[in-house]
């Protein structure tokens, strides 16, 4: 038995001063530590380079009050139908962007991301592990997670996956009316990201799973009359989640993703994790010690293998769905951790030849004057750590030299003075950037982040020009390529830099432009600026580390 | 009531059915895992370790590197130097055919050997041995073949059989372990995996209750083993020579085999495939002892780290398959399809499981035989690696550097093993950072890689027609000798001073340049 539920037998509880009580002991001290350090390594600036298209998609949307039918964003794929499955989350964006800017839109996704470790906190509890026990589990999750969190679209997708998951455990474990707020969360989900198909997918793998598991009789299956409700809630879901612009084609959406050859081998955060990466060590170490308790525990729900089996698949195929494996495995992990702590401390009783019974000696607790004012200072403390960590986060601006040395910022303030609407064959992840910043312009990309409506034709086609191929010149010049603009130090820049039929035209810390030599004069090409000392562009160039990374 | 006499005959009848029901099975399987097992030259690394053999057999161990005009920043670990010499000799004997054939032959002789590596206290049936086998050759296929792993694999499975006799109260299988590892310690690094295994059962395994000492005479061996992988060319060095190997990231960075896998690819599907296999039955079964539990979460994590390992993982679950899997098939699913009474072991009729068998063997022949001849296997030399523009660089540019990409720098060290032209080959930890600086600075066309070209004296390249080398060397103005369309490959050479760089584009195959 766990201590909680052992101090709740043995100790009559006594309301508003039991619980005081409670989280100023320090297993209380210490949930409540975890919950703002939790908050650390979510909040971060904005690296997703998808995120600056979504905004620019959000503002067009509201613009024109409607979707946008076809892609505005680039010359190559124009005629592309663009299935906005992220709508209504990039309407948000222009919302907030337009209410509090960057910062608005940095807090509000980073506040999601916690609010989903909460529901996979939640979903932990339901099983009555220790604090120090939820605690850990919590904390080395979050570390696991962390080559994914930041304020991105999908984390939109990983708390309502959490909360799908905290939902249907808490009415297979004590039932009541409350799984059917599922369906009105997949309404909405649904408007937000196409990843809510992973929801309904974790809905129908665990009523499966309980099926085998009541078959091979395996431990703490849910009573079968809670899946009954369980499946109903299903397929409203699944009938609500086609109330959506694209209609019920919604469904399949995803599926287009996760089968597409070229996303699959091109595009970086679809990877397989590399376990040479310091950042992805934690999530490796977490998923080797869980099959090592699940080995050694022999006790696992039904449901349980089945989605750690699912996500574990999932995270191994692509790094960027550790944050499901994070939302669907935790509350395992730690279930797993809280089996195995007393066979661990018996074993290590056993090792220190201490007696079976320990001595119960009698906690003192200190006075609650002392504690709460030791918890004001803790919370404080870290309070400030968090806002300190938080603002500079907030404060950055599109033009600021953080995002200076990651997008090419600078690039496009030079281009933004042409006096023509340029075409621009640009880097992959770099796309969203320049959409955003010269569109208004009328300038056009040759391809930005959404994979799906570029098509693994055009996907392959880049992929030649950025791997130089030796069909990379036919490439861009059949794309009616006006400027290429790269990042330096990459095969395709040292390669141009040194073809007699191409003329660098541009530099800057980050990016290097190029224009095809016989239509240099018919460009009308804005003079290089001359950075001002002080300025931005002029601090980029000197403190941009290292150029050149592919496919961010 | 039956005559004792008679008891004991028909119990004798029905021990000798049952082994022959087990040996249909198993034979069954080593078939199918011998289809898969035999390969053709695919591992690019066997031209140069070829090469080499064929220089020790006449000049003895090289102390530097033999075919690079690079200067290699370590002494050449001349570790390998009794596979790369049998190597050699099979090709002189019998052909690419026949390597492909022992090779596959090892591997089956360790999948086979890795099955039966249980203890003999433990039932498992003839199917679920096949199974088991099946399972580790479908997922051996990717890493198996002819490659220097093959021999770690059998070693691993060697070792492990050895342990399971030992564990049965045999412990003088163990006195033959350390001629296993003078053997294996020259022939490829992996026998380190098999001291820890060793050290690992020492620790973990409990010694055979009937044979007081058992563990110790393990640790013996173990010990003697240890000291008898020092009996080669690298002496005592070889251990900090291995460990090198594992720990720099420099060969991680360089070679596919030290890197984690894909798990895009198929095969690294069956390897997660196998391992969440093995979880499960290992859950549902009792669990394992710990020294498969430890020794397998290790031999995952070396997986993970370095997908070279998953030849020695999928071996050492063999057994673990077999005799978790029948033990969970016959606590959870049998009672289910048969109810509580357990169905009679049936055994296989001797008659048809013979026709079976030979049809079995038929059909491998069928299978196998086109791809041993020597037709097959310079079909398959000429399309996967550059034969004809290696044939026509030594006509037209003998004695000239050659720059090609690192796989294919062991074929033309095959092809031209005198004369250091050759850029560089997969063998990093003997090349060195700043050779692999050299060559990545072409390879990933860095900032500098015209000025590693003028450097180094290269004029001349054989490489893939789709390589960004073929491009890059066109957009600098040099010109295609020949394009070879069965490997898909040019001859590029620099050109000469005053002409004009053409434009950007190159076409393949480039018009008007010759078939090499």
């Amino acid at each position: 038995m766990s201590s909680v539920a052992a101090e709740a037998v043995h100790e009559p509880r006594s309301g508003f001063r039991e619980r005081l009580d409670s989280w100023t002991a320090p297993s209380g001290l210490f949930i409540a530590a975890v919950l703002v350090i939790m908050a650390l390594p979510v909040t971060r600036t904005i690296q997703d380079p998808d995120f600056w298209w979504h905004l620019r998609a959000g503002q067009l949307i509201i613009q024109h009050a409607g979707l946008l039918g076809n892609d505005p964003f680039t010359y190559t794929v124009a005629n592309h139908h663009w299935t906005m499955h992220e709508w209504l989350n990039e309407v948000l964006f222009a919302v907030e962007f337009a209410v509090g800017g960057l910062g608005l839109i940095v807090l509000v996704l980073c506040t999601v991301t916690w609010l989903g470790l909460l529901a996979i906190m939640q979903k932990a509890r339901l099983r009555n592990p220790t604090r120090g026990v939820l605690g850990m589990g919590m904390l080395i999750a979050v570390i696991a997670g962390f080559p994914i969190w930041g304020p991105r679209v999908q984390m939109i997708t990983f708390a309502f996956a959490a909360l799908t998951l905290l939902l249907v455990e808490r009415h297979l474990v004590k039932g009541g009316k409350a799984i059917w707020a599922l369906v009105p969360m997949f309404l909405v989900w649904s408007n937000f990201h196409s990843g809510f198909v992973i929801g309904l997918g974790f809905i129908a793998i665990i009523l499966v799973a309980e099926l085998i598991g009541a078959w091979l009789h395996m431990p703490d299956s849910a009573p079968r009359e809670r899946l009954r409700p369980l499946l109903l809630v299903l397929i409203a879901s699944v009938a609500v989640s086609m109330i959506n612009p694209n209609g019920p084609t919604i469904l399949l959406y995803a599926l287009g993703t996760q089968t597409s050859g070229a996303q699959q081998s091109l595009i970086e955060e679809w990877f397989s994790p590399s376990f040479h990466d310091w950042e992805v060590l934690v999530y490796g170490a977490m998923l080797l010690s869980m099959a090592m308790l699940v080995v050694f525990n022999r006790h696992i729900r039904a449901r349980d293998v089945a989605l750690v089996l699912v996500t574990t698949a999932l995270s191994l195929q692509s790094a960027r769905h550790i944050a499901l494996f994070v939302a669907a495995s935790t509350p395992v992990y730690i279930d797993q951790l809280a089996l195995a702590t007393p066979r661990i401390r018996a074993a290590l009783r056993r090792l220190r030849r201490a007696p079976a019974t320990a001595r119960t000696r009698a906690r003192v607790q200190p006075p609650l004057l002392f504690r709460l004012t030791a918890c004001a200072l803790l919370m404080a403390g870290l309070g400030g750590v968090y806002v300190a960590w938080l603002v500079p986060k907030m404060q950055l601006q599109p033009y600021s030299l953080t995002y200076a040395q990651e997008f090419p910022v600078c690039a496009a303030q030079w281009l933004a003075g042409a006096p023509e609407p340029l075409k621009i064959f640009n880097q992959y992840g770099e796309g969203g950037y320049l959409s955003y910043t010269l569109s208004p312009h009328g300038d056009k990309v040759f391809i930005f982040g959404d994979a799906a409506l570029m098509g693994d034709p055009l996907l392959y086609s880049y992929a030649n020009v950025e791997t130089v191929t030796p069909s990379w010149d036919s490439i861009i010049r059949a794309s009616g390529t006006d400027i290429v603009l790269y990042d330096i130090k990459t095969p395709l820049a040292d390669v141009m830099d040194h073809a007699a039929d191409w003329t660098k035209v541009y530099q800057d810390g980050l990016s290097v432009a190029f224009v095809s030599t016989d239509r240099l004069s018919t460009l009308h090409l804005p003079p290089v600026p001359d950075w001002a000392p002080g300025s931005v562009c002029a601090k980029q160039a000197k403190a941009t580390p290292n150029a050149g990374a592919q496919n961010r | 009531m039956k005559r004792p006499d008679l008891l004991l005959i028909a119990g004798a009848d029905q021990e000798r059915r049952a082994t022959a029901t087990r040996f249909a099975w198993i034979a069954a399987a080593a078939i199918v895992v011998l289809v898969l097992t035999v390969q053709p030259f695919s591992d690019a690394n066997v031209w140069w370790h070829l090469a080499l053999g064929r220089l020790i057999t006449t000049s003895g161990i090289p102390a530097h590197e033999p075919f690079s005009f690079l200067p290699a920043a370590h002494a050449w670990v001349g570790q390998q130097w009794l596979y790369e010499v049998t190597l050699a000799g099979l090709v002189g004997a019998g052909g690419a055919g026949l390597v492909s054939l022992v090779m596959g032959l090892a591997a089956v002789a360790a999948v086979v050997l890795a099955a039966l590596a249980i203890p003999r206290s433990v039932r498992v049936t003839g199917p679920w041995l096949a199974v088991s086998m099946v399972i580790t050759g479908v997922v051996l296929h990717s890493v198996v073949g002819v490659t220097s792993a093959v021999i770690s694999v059998l070693g691993v499975a060697v070792v492990l059989f050895v342990i399971s006799r030992w564990r049965d109260g045999r412990t003088s299988a163990v006195w033959g372990l350390p001629a296993l590892f003078l053997l294996w310690a020259n022939m490829d690094a992996g026998f380190a995996a098999g001291l820890l295994i060793l050290l690992a059962a020492v620790l973990l395994i409990p010694g055979a209750p009937s044979h007081a000492g058992s563990r110790r005479q393990l640790a013996l061996a173990l010990g003697i083993s240890a000291i008898a992988a020092l009996a080669n060319p690298v002496g005592p060095g070889i251990y900090a020579s291995v460990l090198s190997g594992v720990f720099d990231p420099g060969v991680a960075q360089s070679l596919a085999g030290f890197g984690s896998p894909n798990f895009h690819e198929w095969w690294a599907r069956l390897f997660e495939g196998e391992v969440l296999l093995v979880i499960v039955l290992w859950t549902v079964s009792g669990g394992p002892d710990r020294f498969s539990a430890i020794t397998g979460f290790g031999l995952l994590i070396a997986t993970l780290f370095a997908q070279e390992n998953l030849g020695l993982f999928a071996v050492f679950v063999t057994p673990q398959l077999a005799v978790h899997g029948s033990r969970a098939w016959t606590l959870h699913v049998a009672p289910r399809l048969h109810g509580p009474e357990q169905a009679a072991t049936r055994h296989l009729h001797p008659v048809a499981t013979g026709i079976a068998l030979l049809a079995m063997t038929a059909a491998m022949a069928v299978a196998l035989v086109p791809r041993l001849s020597a037709s097959a296997a310079a079909t398959y030399q000429a399309s996967t690696y550059p034969e004809a523009p290696a044939t026509y660089a030594g006509h037209n540019f003998p004695g000239q550097r050659l720059y090609t990409i690192d796989t294919w720098g062991g074929y033309l060290a095959y092809r031209f093993p005198s004369g250091r032209i050759v850029f560089l080959y997969d063998e990093p930890a003997v090349f060195g950072s700043n050779a692999l600086q050299l060559y990545d600075a072409i390879d990933l066309l860095d900032p500098n890689w015209v000025h590693v070209l003028t450097t180094e004296n290269i004029h001349h390249a054989i490489i893939p027609a789709d390589a960004r080398e073929a491009a890059a060397l066109h957009v600098l103005g040099w010109t295609v000798n020949c394009y070879d369309p069965t490997s898909r490959s040019l001859v590029m050479s620099s050109s000469p001073g005053g002409i004009a760089p053409p434009g950007s584009g190159l076409v393949i195959p480039p018009p008007g340049a010759p078939d090499c």
